[in-house]
């Protein structure tokens, strides 16, 4: 064969010709070669800056050192790793970390499958109401527990307004008020849902002939359970768990608004007191260490999927599980345990930063001291809907999270389209990949990766500090693995036929899209869109170094008024935050006509 | 009207895995072709690339005079150009336009006055049963009404070669009977070369004028169905083709059988690497001759028209396949007799072998 190869191998003028028609009809190739170039830039770029600071001499450093700027050094790993300071950067604050990050996930996961049983598989009151409920905590920002939490119990430790038990003359012990136990019980009230979606999505897609094959060969409910479905549950549980702990590894606002005021620190609230203190390098190893979490955690979930793949049952017809009927004795603590989380997690903190904003005094529970002021203003004050900190960090939130959730959801679906269309070529494998890439990298350590990457000048690009082009930028590059993935997928669902099919008879590249392509994918490029615009609303670790002044979001502001102890406007900043995303929420439902529990996966 | 010509076309995907290997071959005009073979045989691979819709490694490709893609002269005509029909395997229908407006999609990028594109609407409809179905969307739309509004679309520009890419493989069988009746009755009424592929080898056998047995990248060979099924030129081709398939002995594991059927061929016996014969000349007598061959009944399937009868000799399981019911129950004892036109006979390659060929 090789030698026919030889002698017919065609002149090189046919070769480009044929190259050539095959850009002009095949444009994906053209659109494959654009955002991998761009997402080179973007994700491997910041990657590679972060690297680089973290073995190079700041200007600074090197004034002190007697050496000039950029030169090679390990000092800054030596600071973080062996210095006498290190306990303090470094250890202390990873063994916190770890302690937290254990806790947290365990019981995250402990009453995201507990729920999820209760909700899919019994017949507790309210039940079809509850997934929805038990899904509100996720769409808060994930400062909102811990703020509520400082609400109710700050004590005389932090100055700014009392919480609501010191107002009535109750000091809470510090244990309580701060630190390891309340960050650990708000993270795992703030991270079950996400358990608790992936639980009931895999409750509901097992098949329910393999239980039924269990009960006539004999079994009784709970072995059903114990024999059957807890153990094809295993795969859910691993991906859950590491998830859940990837996601506290890189959690911020919980740590820092309770951690901070007793000084417990975890990796993130150090790297991010590092970069404040200005020293880029220490904050650029810390964001390594988090990065390299981030791929331990990837690279299990690969094994494990590979390895539990035997778990993955053969589709079969399936249909609603029949909720088991439980006597009243245990149906009532059952739904008690449901509504009682909801209460804790989502309907509590709710109501307590509410009642923080529309009373003057804290605790004091008379009518007299009920008002709309931090709302309306008064006193010689601006409140929320005249408080021009406010208005323009909700101005920021929607725009800055808006074009970003825009950019991402069209990209998510070209680099879908490029996949789809060129299978098999190493262009389609590198998008594939590189978009996922930022998936790896905790938002704190991303955020510290851009940083260094933007701060100055490089090339053509400009410095980008404390403009929106950067946070709209982090923004689309962190979201971008979430909207790739739906992307690839939608597009693969539709398919390659429709399109050639109108190739066929005649269809260009432009009618392809706006005549086939376009109105198939329109809903999904609602859904690619919708989502990364609520978690740019709730961002704050990847953006909370990255803001100044002048392009304050929601999530940030709320830190600073916690900073100067306005809990009130705080809590207000943060109702307006879970007001927009309930309001984006059912937006996507109307518009995908599902229920939420199918797109908040990521 | 032309022919197809492929000539020396070689496809790789990922520069490895050989999807179509050296091929030359020419479908001639006119006829209804049958690309038949196993899944990954490269017959879907060789429909896309003569629809332009993939490109060859290198090769030629030519409908008459007309250059379709050639890596010699570096010339590659766009799937529009090339005045041809593709129906997809899921019909590939767009679900947000009508009936009509998938049907007349064609003709809109033709840029045909809308006035036209109606009228010729209502012509397809009446041809193909969708009068008053054109406001429709596809998925309102049974099975064999969404193939017929696909056949519709791909013929509403009047193609000059017709591509199917296993068309039936989603309808029930009693549908799909129907519909083989009516595309071969189509291919009847307009006369122009149909390319169709399929993996079932009922279909092949029932609807092509010329079959092409397709086998990792190559034609095994390309006849008339009854020629393939008489005298198919390998092993692969005669075990592929036919249901039950071929009964497959090796001289070594059922010497007294393979023995006869050599002798009954007129095969020299070290040249036959393996022997086959297809069911229905299998026939079975009620008593085993004195020293003839002989078989126990197994199980029996009454198919309605046939029986179909397993039979244990020598060890090896075989199918008989016979319109009369069995002469014994199960667990007999009966004679076997071989019928020499349906004993066939390969070498250690798989090429037949003797006067079969």
């Amino acid at each position: 064969m090789t030698t026919t190869d030889r002698t017919t191998r065609p002149p090189l003028q046919a070769r480009l010709r044929l190259l050539l028609s095959q850009l002009v009809s095949e444009p994906s190739y053209v659109i494959g070669a654009v955002l991998a170039l761009a997402l080179a830039y973007l994700v491997l770029a910041p990657m590679a800056a972060v690297l680089g600071s973290a073995v190079q001499m700041t200007r600074m450093d090197a004034v002190r050192a007697g050496a000039s700027p950029g030169d090679l050094t390990f000092s800054y790993f030596q600071r973080v790793f062996t210095s006498p300071v290190a306990q303090d950067i470094f250890w202390t604050p990873l063994g916190n970390t770890m302690t937290v990050a254990l806790f947290a996930t365990a019981l995250a996961v402990l009453f995201g499958l507990v729920l999820a049983m209760l909700v899919t598989s019994t017949n507790i009151w309210g039940r079809s109401i509850l997934g929805f409920l038990l899904i509100i905590p996720y769409m808060l920002p994930s400062q909102a527990l811990a703020t509520a939490w400082i609400t109710v119990f700050k004590n005389r430790r932090t100055g700014g307004s009392p919480g609501m038990l010191e107002a009535l003359g109750l000091t809470p012990p510090d244990w309580l008020a701060y630190g390891p136990l309340p960050i650990v019980i708000c993270l795992a009230l703030s991270y079950f849902p996400f358990a608790f979606l992936l639980f009931s999505n895999a409750l509901n897609k097992i098949d329910t002939q393999l239980e039924e094959a269990a009960v006539t060969l004999g079994a009784r409910p709970h072995i059903v359970w114990r024999r059957i479905l807890l153990p094809l549950l295993i795969p859910t549980t691993m991906s859950v768990l590491l998830l859940t702990v990837a996601r506290t590894l890189g959690t911020f606002a919980t740590p820092y608004v309770l951690g901070t005021p007793v000084g417990y620190t975890l990796l993130s609230t150090s790297l991010y007191s590092s970069l404040r203190s200005g020293a880029p390098g220490v904050a650029a190893v810390l964001a390594i260490v988090l990065g390299l979490f981030g791929v331990a955690m990837l690279l299990l979930d690969i094994w494990m999927v590979r390895n539990w793949q035997r778990f993955i049952t053969v589709g079969g017809k399936g249909g609603k599980r029949e909720p088991a009927r439980l006597t009243l004795l245990a149906r009532f603590p059952a739904s008690a345990v449901a509504w009682g989380v909801f209460l804790i997690a989502a309907f509590g903190p709710l109501l307590v930063m509410f009642l923080s904003t529309i009373m003057r005094e804290p605790g004091v529970f008379a009518l007299s001291n009920f008002s709309l002021g931090y709302w309306t203003g008064g006193d010689g004050r601006p409140g929320v809907f005249n408080s021009p900190e406010i208005l323009l960090s909700l101005y920021n939130s929607l725009s800055i999270a808006g074009s970003a959730a825009v950019i991402c959801g069209v990209l998510g679906l070209a680099v879908g389209y490029a996949v789809v269309r060129l299978p098999g070529s190493w262009l389609s494998g590198f998008l594939r990949q590189v978009s996922f890439l930022p998936y790896l990298m905790p938002g704190m350590a991303f955020a510290a990766a851009f940083l260094t990457l933007f701060a100055v000048p490089r090339g053509p690009v400009p410095a980008l500090y404390g403009s929106i082009t950067l946070l709209i930028l982090v923004m689309v590059v962190t979201y971008l693995p979430y909207a790739s993935r739906s992307g690839i997928s939608a597009m693969m669902q539709v398919g390659r036929e429709p399109e050639e099919a109108g190739m066929v008879l005649g269809a260009g590249f432009f009618a392809r899209i706006t005549r086939i392509l376009g109105p198939l994918q329109k809903t999904a490029l609602v859904t690619a869109i919708i989502l990364p615009f609520i978690s740019g609303m709730k961002e704050l670790s990847l953006v909370v170094m990255l803001v100044t002044p002048g392009t304050e979001l929601l999530t940030t502001q709320s830190l600073r008024f916690l900073d100067y102890g306005h809990t009130q406007l705080a809590n207000a900043t943060i109702l307006i935050i879970g007001v927009v995303v309930m309001l984006l929420v059912l937006l996507m439902q109307k518009v995908t006509k599902s229920s939420l529990a199918g797109g908040l996966g990521g | 009207m032309p022919n197809i010509t492929l000539n020396s076309v070689v496809k790789t995907y990922g520069g490895k895995s050989l999807a179509v290997d050296n091929l030359t071959t020419t479908f001639p005009s006119g006829e209804f072709i049958c690309l038949l073979g196993p899944s990954g045989c490269g017959k879907t691979t060789t429909l896309r690339m003569i629809a332009g819709l993939e490109r060859p490694d290198s090769g030629e490709i030519r409908f008459g005079d007309e250059v379709f893609y050639s890596s010699q002269t570096g010339t590659y005509l766009r799937p529009e150009k090339r005045k041809l029909g593709l129906m997809f395997q899921s019909y590939a229908l767009w679900p947000h336009m009508t009936v009509e407006q998938n049907v007349v999609f064609g003709l809109a990028m033709k840029r045909m006055p809308r006035e036209d594109q109606a009228k010729r609407f209502t012509e397809l409809a009446k041809l193909f049963h969708l009068d008053g179905l054109g406001q429709r969307y596809p998925r309102e739309l049974s099975g064999g009404q969404q193939q017929r509004v696909a056949l519709a679309r791909m013929l509403a520009v009047s193609p000059d070669l017709l591509l199917l890419d296993e068309p039936l493989s989603n309808l029930d069988a009693s549908l799909r009977l129907e519909m083989r009746a009516e595309l071969k009755r189509l291919h009847q009424t307009l006369g122009c070369t149909v390319i169709f592929v399929t993996h079932d080898q009922l279909e092949a056998m029932t609807m092509a004028t010329s079959i092409a047995v397709m086998n990792k990248g190559r034609i095994e060979q390309m006849a008339k169905p009854m020629d393939i099924y008489r005298h198919p030129s390998s092993h692969f081709v005669a075990n592929f083709v036919g249901s039950p398939p071929m009964n497959m002995l090796t001289p070594g594991e059922a010497p007294g059988l393979a023995s006869e059927m050599t002798k009954i061929l007129g095969t020299p016996a070290d040249r036959a690497g393996t022997v086959g014969i297809r069911p229905e000349a299998l026939r079975l007598t009620g008593q085993p001759a004195n020293g003839g061959l002989k078989a126990t009944i197994d199980t029996i399937q009454p198919t309605g028209a046939d029986w179909i009868i397993g039979l244990q000799a020598e060890g090896r399981q075989l199918f008989a396949l016979s319109s009369e019911p069995p002469p014994a129950d199960i667990g007999a004892e009966v004679g076997l007799n071989l019928k020499a036109d349906g004993i066939h006979a390969f070498d250690q390659n798989g090429k037949a072998v003797g006067p079969s060929l």
